[in-house]
C-alpha cells in the first residue's frame, strides 16, 4: 500500500520500533505536568501506528496530542529503541498543515513570519542604545524573545560585552526562523537571507548567539551553510565566555537549567557551567540535569498553543531549582527564562536570570562598590 | 458515548477527570504487548472514595471497568478487552509514609516505584522487587501484577513485600487486608490473594510494603560457555556453593549475536554468558560470595571469567545485559517477550528446548533473563503485518509454554496471564484449581465488571482470536 503520508514514507519504521515500553513517560515534560498518557512519545506513536493501518484519520482530533510536544528529545534520549522522536512529530505537523488540520496559534506563527522580521510581529527592532551593522570582529545576533521580551537579559548580555571590549555589532536581524521547521512548516529562506547579507556586511569572522535556537539553526540548517562556506564561526555566548575571566564571584548557591536547545540538541553543556563555577564556587546541580534536563516547557510552539500546560511545566522545573536551596537559577536561553519567570509565584524566592546579565550584574556592582 | 453513563461519571470525578477523546482512547487501547482494544471512555479518580463511588456506579450499570497503572504489562491485562471504562489510578500517586522504625511504607498506587525508591535512598532503604520498567510502572501495577525483576532470586518479588491494602470491591464496599505488624496469622491472606490478581477481584487503593535496608556494597563477574550444558550446571551448583548472589543473568548465544550485530560490545559469541552480583556491606563480604561463585564458573569450563575490580568496569559488564532488550526490539517490527519460568535445576533444559522450538518453527528466538530464578525471557522477534509469521509465533509460544509445564515450571514469572497466556491457563492448571479461581471471581465480582476477558476466568474456551491479537 502506498503510503500517504510523507511520515509515513520517512519514519514508519521506527514508528513500529516503539516497542511501548514506556520509558518515555517517566522524562517526557508533558505527561509530567498532565499525567495523560496520550500525550508522551507513546501515545503519540500509538496514534502514528494507527493512522498507518488505517483505524483512525490523522486530523484535526490528533491536534492536542501531536502539536502538544515541546520537542525536548528527553524521549528519544532515552527510548530504548532508538525512536527520534521530535524528528517524526515535526515531519507529522508538515503533514497536518498540508491536509488543513493545524494547531491555530501554530498556523499563526507561520502567518506572521511571512509578513513581519520576528516571531511577535513587532514593528520596531530595539537598538539597546548601540549602533547595527558597523564594521566589526564580531556580530552579535540577539533572536526574538531576547530583542522583544527579555530585554533585560539582552542590556546584561551587551554591557557584559562592552565591560570585556569585544569588538562587535548588532545587525539589523529579523528571525531566523527556524522555529517554523518544529512547528508544521518551513524555514523561511527570505529571512535567511537577510541575515546572512548583514552579516557579511559586517565583515565579521564570528557570530555570537544569544540563543540556543538560533545557534541551532545557524550551525544545522541548510539554508544557513553559507556563513560556513565562508569560513565564519558560529558560537553560542556560552561557548564565547568560557574561556574569559570575569574577577567577580557570588557567595550565593547556583544552580543551572540545561536548555533542550544547547544541551541535547547541540551537546553544550560543560561551557556554560565552566563559567558558572568561575563566578559561583556554591554551584549545585538540580534532580535533572545534563541530557536529563527537565525542557521548561516553552519550546515546539507549546507556550503559545497551550500556555497553560506549558507553564505548569516551568513550575515543575522551577520547583526542581529550589529543592536545590539555590537563591539563583541561572541558563542560557532567554525562552526559558521567559517562561521560568512567567511561571513564578510571588512567595518563591528564586531569582532566575540568564548567566551573561547575572555576570554582569554582579561586575556592575563590583564596579560601584570600588 | 451513553450520556447518562458519562453524566454519572463526570458527577463522581468532575469533568476534568473524564475524557473520550480519541487520543485518549488510543492510547488506553494499548499496553506494552501486542494487544488492543478500544475502551469506551477514561476516568482519573483522585481518592479512594471516588473509586469506591465508580465501583458502585459501574456494577449498578454492568459497564465493565478496567484500572490501569503505567501499561507497561507485558501480556495484555491493562488492554479494556471488552471495552468499558478505563481506570487510570495515576492520579493518585502520594507516598503517604515512610517508617523506619517499623519498616515500611505506605503509598497510594499510582506512586512510580522509582518514586519510592527516591523516597527510601535518603534513608538508605530499597524496595527489592526492582522491575525493569521501574522509572515508569506503578507500585498499584506492581501490586496487581506481583511484579519481579533482576534480584528475585534472593529478594523475591512484589508479593514478598505487601502487608496491607486498601481495596475497593467491586460493589463499591472499602476493605482493609492484613496489617501493619511485619507477620500475621490471622484469618486467610486476602492480601496475598489480591497481590498478582490482575485488577479481576478489586482496585488497590492504598499499599502497605515492607522495606529493606540497601546493601552498600556490590561484586560483579560475567563468564562465558562453550555449551548450555555447562552455562546451566553452573546455575545449580552456584546454589550448593552456600550463598545466592544478588542478581544471576543469563544470556543465550542468538541473543549474543544480535548485540553484537548492533552494538560495537564485540561479545565472544559463544553458547552463553552468564552474569553474577553479589552484595552485602562491606567489600570484604562481597568479594568472599563473588569467589564461591567464580569457583561454580571455572569448574564447570568458564571459557573466561572477568571480574570487575571498578564501578566502572562493573557497568561495562552490565552493558551486554541491559542493551538485550533494545536490541532485540528494534529487529523485528514485532514481538512477543515470554517469561516462562522452571526450577533452576531445569535451566539448561529449558535453553536447549528453546533452541529447539526455534528451528522447529523457523523463526528467532532470542533469550535471556534470570537465570538465579530460573525465570528465563526468550523474545519471539516476528513481523505481525505478515500472517505467516504471526503463525508461527503463536505455535512457538504454545510450545514454549508446553515445554515450561513438562519441566514442572510455570506459563509466567513475572508478566502476569493477562490476554497473551490466557488460553494456556488449563495446561498448568487442573480443573479443580480453575474452578476455584472462577469460584472465587465469581464471588468478588458477580457481575464481572471488573478487568473481564482476562486470566481465563470468564469463560472456559478463550482462544488467540478472541484475547485480541491484531497487528
Amino acid at each position: 500500500m502506498e503510503a500517504k503520508y510523507d511520515f509515513e514514507k520517512k519514519y514508519r519504521e521506527q514508528i513500529l520500533q516503539c516497542s511501548r515500553c514506556g520509558f518515555c513517560q517517566s522524562v517526557c515534560p508533558v505527561y509530567g505536568a498532565t499525567l495523560r498518557p496520550a500525550l508522551n512519545a507513546r501515545g503519540k506513536m500509538l496514534l502514528l501506528k494507527e493512522v498507518m493501518d488505517g483505524k483512525i484519520e490523522l486530523g484535526k482530533e490528533l491536534i492536542d496530542s501531536l502539536f502538544q510536544c515541546t520537542t525536548c528529545a528527553s524521549c528519544a534520549n532515552n527510548c530504548p529503541s532508538g525512536v527520534n522522536v521530535p524528528e517524526i512529530i515535526k515531519q507529522v505537523r508538515k503533514d497536518m498543515v498540508n491536509i488543513g488540520s493545524c494547531h491555530p496559534a501554530f498556523a499563526g506563527m507561520n502567518e506572521v513570519l511571512q509578513k513581519a522580521t520576528n516571531i511577535y510581529a513587532e514593528d520596531e527592532l530595539p537598538d539597546f542604545d548601540r549602533k547595527r551593522d558597523q564594521k566589526a570582529a564580531y556580530v552579535y545576533f540577539i533572536g526574538c524573545v531576547g530583542a522583544y521580551r527579555e530585554d533585560e537579559a539582552t542590556e546584561g548580555a551587551l554591557d557584559l560585552l562592552d565591560r570585556l571590549s569585544v569588538d562587535y555589532t548588532l545587525i539589523s536581524e529579523v528571525c531566523c526562523s527556524g522555529v517554523l521547521e518544529d512547528v508544521g512548516y518551513s524555514l523561511n529562506p527570505k529571512l535567511a537571507s537577510q541575515n546572512l547579507e548583514r552579516i557579511f556586511a559586517t565583515g565579521a569572522k564570528t557570530v555570537i548567539t544569544g540563543c540556543p535556537y538560533c545557534y541551532r539553526t545557524f550551525t544545522q540548517r541548510q539554508e544557513y551553510d553559507e556563513l560556513r562556506k565562508r569560513g565564519i564561526t558560529v558560537l553560542h555566548i556560552s561557548q564565547f565566555l568560557k574561556d574569559l575571566d570575569f574577577g567577580v564571584t557570588t557567595d550565593k548557591k547556583v544552580t543551572y537549567h540545561d536548555p533542550c536547545d544547547l544541551g541535547r540538541h547541540c551537546g553544550i553543556y560543560e561551557e556554560p557551567r565552566a563559567t558558572i563555577r568561575k563566578i559561583a564556587p556554591d554551584f549545585v546541580e538540580m534532580q535533572h540535569h545534563h541530557a536529563d534536563s527537565l525542557c521548561c516547557g516553552a519550546g515546539g510552539g507549546v507556550r503559545g498553543a497551550y500556555a497553560k500546560n506549558s507553564l505548569a511545566m516551568a513550575r515543575r522545573r522551577l520547583k526542581e531549582a529550589e529543592d536545590t536551596g539555590a537563591e539563583i537559577l541561572l541558563t542560557e536561553c532567554n525562552s526559558c527564562v521567559h517562561n521560568l519567570a512567567n511561571a513564578k509565584l510571588r512567595k518563591q524566592n528564586i531569582k532566575i536570570y540568564n548567566t551573561t546579565a547575572f555576570i554582569n550584574e554582579l561586575m556592575h556592582r563590583k564596579a560601584k562598590d570600588k | 458515548m451513553d450520556e447518562k453513563l458519562k453524566n454519572g461519571l463526570i458527577g463522581i470525578v468532575g469533568a476534568e477527570n473524564y475524557s473520550e477523546d480519541l487520543i485518549d482512547m488510543v492510547s488506553y487501547s494499548y499496553d506494552a504487548s501486542q494487544h488492543s482494544a478500544r475502551p469506551l471512555c477514561v476516568v482519573w479518580p483522585q481518592d479512594a472514595e471516588q473509586v469506591s463511588r465508580l465501583m458502585v456506579f459501574a456494577n449498578e450499570t454492568h459497564v465493565p471497568v478496567i484500572p490501569r497503572g503505567a501499561g507497561t504489562g507485558l501480556s495484555g491485562m491493562a488492554v479494556p478487552i471488552k471495552g468499558g471504562i478505563v481506570l487510570d489510578l495515576s492520579h493518585m500517586n502520594k507516598i503517604l509514609m515512610i517508617s523506619i522504625e517499623d519498616r515500611l511504607a505506605i503509598v497510594e498506587p499510582g506512586v512510580v516505584y522509582a518514586n519510592l525508591e527516591k523516597g527510601l535512598a535518603a534513608y538508605g532503604f530499597f524496595f527489592p522487587p526492582d522491575p525493569a520498567s521501574g522509572k515508569v510502572s506503578t507500585l498499584g501495577g506492581n501490586v496487581a501484577t506481583n511484579a519481579g525483576g533482576v534480584k528475585g532470586a534472593k529478594y523475591g518479588t512484589t508479593r514478598d513485600y505487601v502487608l496491607a491494602l486498601q481495596v475497593v470491591l467491586p460493589d463499591g464496599r472499602v476493605m482493609r487486608t492484613g496489617s501493619r505488624a511485619m507477620k500475621s496469622v490471622s484469618g486467610y491472606d486476602l492480601t496475598r490473594l489480591f497481590v498478582g490478581s490482575e485488577g479481576t477481584l478489586g482496585v488497590v487503593t492504598e499499599i502497605t510494603l515492607k522495606i529493606n535496608p540497601r546493601p552498600t556494597a556490590t561484586s560483579t563477574a560475567s563468564a562465558t560457555f562453550g555449551n548450555l550444558e555447562d552455562a546451566g550446571r553452573a546455575v545449580s551448583q552456584i546454589m550448593y556453593s552456600g550463598i545466592i548472589p544478588s542478581v544471576l543473568e543469563i544470556l543465550g548465544k542468538e541473543t549474543i549475536l544480535a548485540i553484537n550485530k548492533n552494538t560495537d560490545l564485540n561479545l565472544p559469541e559463544v553458547e552463553a554468558m552468564l552474569l553474577a552480583e553479589t552484595d552485602g556491606y562491606t567489600k570484604g563480604e562481597t568479594e568472599y560470595q563473588m569467589a564461591k561463585v567464580t569457583e561454580v564458573f571455572a569448574r564447570n569450563n568458564a571459557l573466561e571469567i572477568k571480574q570487575a575490580k571498578s564501578d566502572e568496569e562493573a557497568i561495562n559488564l552490565w552493558k551486554a545485559r541491559k542493551s538485550a532488550y533494545a536490541v532485540l526490539a528494534r529487529i523485528k517490527t514485532h514481538f512477543v517477550l515470554e517469561d516462562v519460568t522452571v526450577p533452576m535445576g531445569k535451566v539448561a533444559d529449558l535453553l536447549k528446548g528453546i533452541e529447539a522450538i526455534s528451528r522447529k518453527h523457523d523463526i528467532q528466538i532470542a533469550t535471556f533473563g534470570h537465570a538465579g530464578d530460573g525465570n528465563l525471557h526468550p523474545q519471539i522477534l516476528y513481523d505481525g503485518y505478515n500472517p505467516e509469521d504471526v503463525k508461527k509465533m503463536e505455535a512457538a509460544s504454545a510450545d514454549l509454554f508446553a515445554l515450561a509445564i513438562s519441566l514442572h515450571g510455570t506459563l509466567t514469572g513475572e508478566h502476569g496471564i493477562g490476554l497473551s497466556k490466557a488460553p494456556f491457563m488449563t495446561l498448568e492448571h487442573d480443573p479443580a484449581a480453575m474452578n476455584v479461581m472462577r469460584s472465587l471471581k465469581r464471588m468478588f465480582d458477580p457481575n464481572n465488571i471488573l478487568n473481564p476477558g482476562k486470566m481465563a476466568l470468564d469463560d472456559a474456551e478463550a482462544s488467540f482470536s478472541e484475547a485480541g491479537i491484531k497487528s
